[in-house]
């Protein structure tokens, strides 16, 4: 098995090392670790440490004024964003559900078309989503207004619920979708042959299986609620979370002690609900150890009564709301005003390319190193403590899941807090940006990697062990090629993630490394939106092309391989 | 099989110890991987070298070097920065960033800005940065020329223009819930207007701070005038760029908005109309300033006396501004007429700007906030 599927490993070249003494490779196989480690000490505990320590901070000492003051003053938003981040958990997870089994029950060109509109609409540039709202919904939306005859306001938290929720949705839905084709068909079919009606089985059988993923997709969205803070800044209007007082205290007061306070104070809620979150996990965790399979599930949903139809509607309402949405997008960066008349132009486009082109190739290379070394950098990882079972190893993934639950913002800014002195001046240079990506997508990314660790029977590991190979021969020959599925899925969430990153990178771009997601930050506070949008189209068409060409390559190898 | 893969472990060696590598020495690496990319700025310099000669009241440019990195309001200046490369080889990487964002950065930098010169931003993110001991003093003759109340008495900020903020109406909307346009600020507490106005929250957005700051100077009970304002305010934008874009978008009839060619360009796209208030126009200077402790000061401020000292760089400044307002900064200016009267500009003590930002902003906030939730 493993020579099956060694060859063709990426990074694999040809080499002799039998010259190497046992006592060396054991020595490598524990600087890796140790490599491993002091990164995750360095590049997120530090930070977080740099900005707690900041929070502290109190004119001539060290004092928890702060968060006292935060207490007494943001209550009302810190219950903003808990009822906005619970209305957004249940209704984007009801999205999901509805999305996911819409597109996992569809036929034919059907099904292909909901995965690559939930493919598409994965690659989420930060803001754009909320300008197309307002063109759409706003008081004199397209569809609001001109369509429907409403004026209605849409500057309130029932606007940053909704969404929060339509955003959130692809990621959970294509993450069901993976439940729902792993399914054992078997159980549906022997429902169906023992005479159960569709909406039972819908009822009994699919949705009960589903249970643990639809958890997770509560809590994940729960916590990306809590930070995001582009939606209520542009859409909010006088309603406020405690994300976008965060963003206000930056970019208004530059108050960085009190915006590290709320930071924290935000924490509280996000670890409450991860740890919830791995407590489930660990109870599901077996759920991903078949092989999935590209058929569609059995299961017509317009036969599955009330429930059935509510969850086809509701799937049919989401991607109707998704397409409109991104077909606004894409034609606003191709249209400019004359007397008030829309014509189409290539102006925002000839201004692009005169100003930005270096920077949207910079956004392009910075993406695919991310892509390569974090992926890697999470194999291994995941690898030394799922596996190795390491020690300190829970604390270790516990440090490693933090990034995922600040709000963007904040880790940049610990960032700068923590690399703006030597000998650790990172301060200006492209390895900060990095860096912060791809510390900040390692939660997710290990996520990945463990589950297709998984899917690596121990036995495997240990025959390599009996023939004599050690411990990095291991890595070699079983567990990196062992996860290549997880490396594409590895890398096109890297990607994309570096791609569209928001909160960090507002606080790391220097001149000479602007990034096309600044430029895109940058042209929504400046009003520019065809800018906006064109950049975002621009972001979109090119993560799509990149993992795309990825995915190519690699089912080409595959095929090569096999044959 | 097995013995021949060692090199993709060496390599996944080789990456592993980089990342560990890259957080070690990294005092030179911020050097190489930034002066890499200054394509776009350097391509005059051959081209303009013969200008110096024709400028008698240039200053002879002293030795400078290297790259200056620019944080300004807009991307678009970088034909100016162009002319200075022209006149001075050195290479200019310019980043378009909001005031705020400078000013939370270089606070979080501690120290060691990561670049050198600051163009362009309301001119209270300025005194906020003096007062913090985070700005190089840069003094020169021709700064004798430029009028005393828009500089920093010790050449800690100088300004390049003036932001003068007005009206913004949409005609189509005005029509349709037919409202008189409003020709004064008083006007605005009309409750005709209620829902209809929007504003950019002050914090954010330096124009629409002088707005606030300039009416609490002028007015007699000025805060009893916005409170009454903030029964019309529909909202609070969180960008300086929010009353000009959702009034184009028809989402709201009247915006104070900052005034300038960018928002006369409008009339020609959409149905819209600007009002200059008749009882005044609060304004605020456009800070131009160098990061103390920066890698390139000495380049940074040689740009400053640079732009000051040419009147055919502030002429040019002017023209990529669509502002003429230079000319009351430096009214000797020859070229540049002044697009309006500088009688209807409010009278505005400045010093008061820094001074009593916080404690505006903290009086203004609850009146911000969530009515729904206040009542």
């Amino acid at each position: 098995m493993s020579k099956a599927a060694g060859p063709d490993f990426p990074l694999r070249k040809r080499a002799s090392h039998d010259a190497l003494f046992p006592a060396v490779r054991q020595l490598a196989d524990q600087l890796i670790l140790l490599a491993l480690l002091a990164s995750i000490c360095l590049f997120i505990l530090y930070p977080m440490v740099c900005i707690l320590w900041r929070s502290l901070q109190d004119g001539d000492g060290v004092s928890f004024a702060m968060y006292a003051h935060v207490w007494r003053k943001y209550r009302q938003s810190l219950y903003n964003s808990m009822l906005t981040a619970t209305c957004t958990a249940l209704l984007c997870t009801a999205f999901s559900v509805a999305a996911a089994l819409l597109t996992a029950t569809g036929k034919g060109w059907l099904r292909v078309l909901g995965m690559g509109l939930l493919l598409i609409t994965m690659v989420s540039p930060p803001f754009v989503s909320s300008l197309a709202y307002i063109q759409l919904y706003g008081r004199r939306g397209w569809i609001t207004y001109r369509v429907l005859g409403l004026s209605l306001d849409p500057y309130n938290c029932w606007g940053v619920i909704l969404m929060q929720s339509l955003s959130f949705v692809p990621v959970n839905a294509l993450f069901l979708m993976g439940m729902l084709t792993k399914m054992d068909q078997g159980s549906l079919l022997a429902a169906r042959d023992l005479g159960a009606r569709p909406k039972h089985i819908l009822r009994d059988v699919v949705l009960p299986l589903i249970r643990p993923g639809i958890l997770v997709c509560l809590l994940l969205s729960f916590v990306r609620s809590l930070a995001d803070f582009g939606t209520p800044v542009i859409i909010g209007g006088r309603f406020s979370t405690i994300a976008s007082d965060i963003y206000m205290q930056l970019m208004g007061f530059s108050d960085l002690e009190k915006a590290s306070a709320m930071n924290m104070t935000l924490l509280l809620p996000s670890v409450a609900a991860f740890f919830l979150y791995r407590y489930l996990m660990v109870k599901t965790g077996s759920t991903s150890g078949e092989r999935s399979q590209q058929r569609g599930l059995w299961l017509p949903l317009h036969r599955c009564g009330a429930l059935g139809g509510i969850l086809a509607g509701g799937g049919i309402f989401f991607f109707l709301v998704l397409v409109l949405q991104y077909i606004c997008i894409f034609a606003s960066g191709f249209i400019k005003r004359v007397k008030g008349v829309s014509v189409f132009t290539l102006d925002h486009l000839e201004r692009l390319m005169r100003y930005n082109a270096d920077t949207l190739v910079r956004s392009m290379v910075y993406a695919l190193i991310v892509a390569l070394a974090g992926t890697f950098f999470a194999m291994l990882f995941s690898y030394y403590v799922y596996r190795r079972k390491v020690r300190f190893g829970s604390f270790f993934d516990c440090l490693a899941t933090l990034p995922y639950m600040l709000p963007g913002t904040c880790f940049g800014i610990g960032y700068i807090l923590a690399f703006n002195h030597p000998p650790l001046k990172l301060t200006g240079t492209a390895l900060i940006v990095i860096a912060n990506m791809l510390f900040k997508q390692l939660p997710t990314t290990t996520k990945i990697c463990t589950a297709a660790l998984a899917q690596i029977p121990d036995a495997q590991e240990k025959a390599v062990r009996d023939l004599g190979g050690d411990k990095l021969t291991v890595i070699k020959d079983v567990i990196l090629p062992g996860m290549r599925p997880a490396f594409l899925s590895c890398f096109a969430y890297n990607f994309s993630s570096s791609m569209t990153t928001s909160g960090a990178v507002l606080f790391l771009i220097d001149p000479g490394n602007q990034l096309a997601v600044f430029r895109l930050f940058d042209a929504v506070n400046k009003g520019e939106y065809s800018m906006a949008a064109l950049i975002a189209t621009f972001i979109i068409l090119i993560v799509v092309v990149v993992e795309g060409l990825v995915y190519l390559l690699a089912s080409r190898k595959e095929k090569a391989h096999v044959s | 099989m097995k013995m021949k893969k060692l090199a993709s472990l060496a390599l996944a060696l080789a990456l592993g110890v980089s990342l560990v590598a890259c957080g070690g020495g990294n005092g030179a690496q911020s050097s190489v991987s930034s002066s890499g990319t200054g394509s776009q700025s350097g391509t005059g310099s051959q081209s303009g070298t013969g200008s110096q000669s024709q400028e008698p009241q240039e200053p002879a440019a002293p030795q400078l070097s290297g790259t200056m990195k620019v944080v300004a309001t807009n991307e678009t200046y970088v034909t100016l920065f162009d002319e200075f490369t022209a006149d001075t080889g050195v290479k200019v990487e310019l980043l378009s960033m909001s005031s705020g964002d400078v000013l939370s950065k270089l606070r979080a930098e501690g120290g060691t800005p990561s670049a050198d010169l600051w163009f362009g931003g309301g001119i209270d993110a300025f005194m906020s940065a003096k007062a913090d001991g985070l700005l190089e003093q840069v003094t020169f003759d021709a700064a004798a020329d430029l009028a005393d109340d828009f500089k920093d008495a010790e050449g800690y900020w100088y300004s390049k223009g003036l932001t003068i903020v007005g009206f913004l109406l949409n005609n189509t909307l005005m029509g349709e819930l037919s409202l008189e346009a409003p020709a004064t600020w008083d006007d605005l507490l009309d409750p005709s207007y209620k829902g209809e106005i929007i504003m950019s929250n002050p914090a954010i957005s330096g124009t629409n701070y002088a707005v606030v700051n300039a009416l609490l100077q002028t007015k007699e009970d000025g805060w009893s005038y916005f409170e009454a304002l903030n029964e019309n305010i529909a909202q609070y934008g969180r960008r300086g760029a929010d009353p000009m874009t959702k009034v184009t978008a028809d989402e709201f009839a009247i915006g104070i908005t900052y005034l300038d060619g960018t928002i006369d360009a409008l009339l020609d796209q959409y149905d819209v109309e600007i009002v200059y208030p008749s009882d005044g126009i609060p304004w605020i200077p456009d800070g131009v300033a160098v990061f103390k402790n920066a890698e390139n000061v000495e380049a940074a401020k040689y740009f400053v006396e640079w732009l000051f000292s040419s009147d055919e760089n502030l002429r040019l400044l002017a023209e990529i501004d669509q502002k003429t307002s230079v000319k009351i900064i430096k009214p000797n200016l020859e070229g540049i007429e002044l697009g309006y009267d500088p009688a209807i500009l409010m009278k505005e003590d400045l010093s008061l700007f820094g001074a009593q930002r916080a404690e505006i902003l903290e009086k203004f906030e609850p009146l911000m906030g969530d009515k729904a939730v206040n009542e």
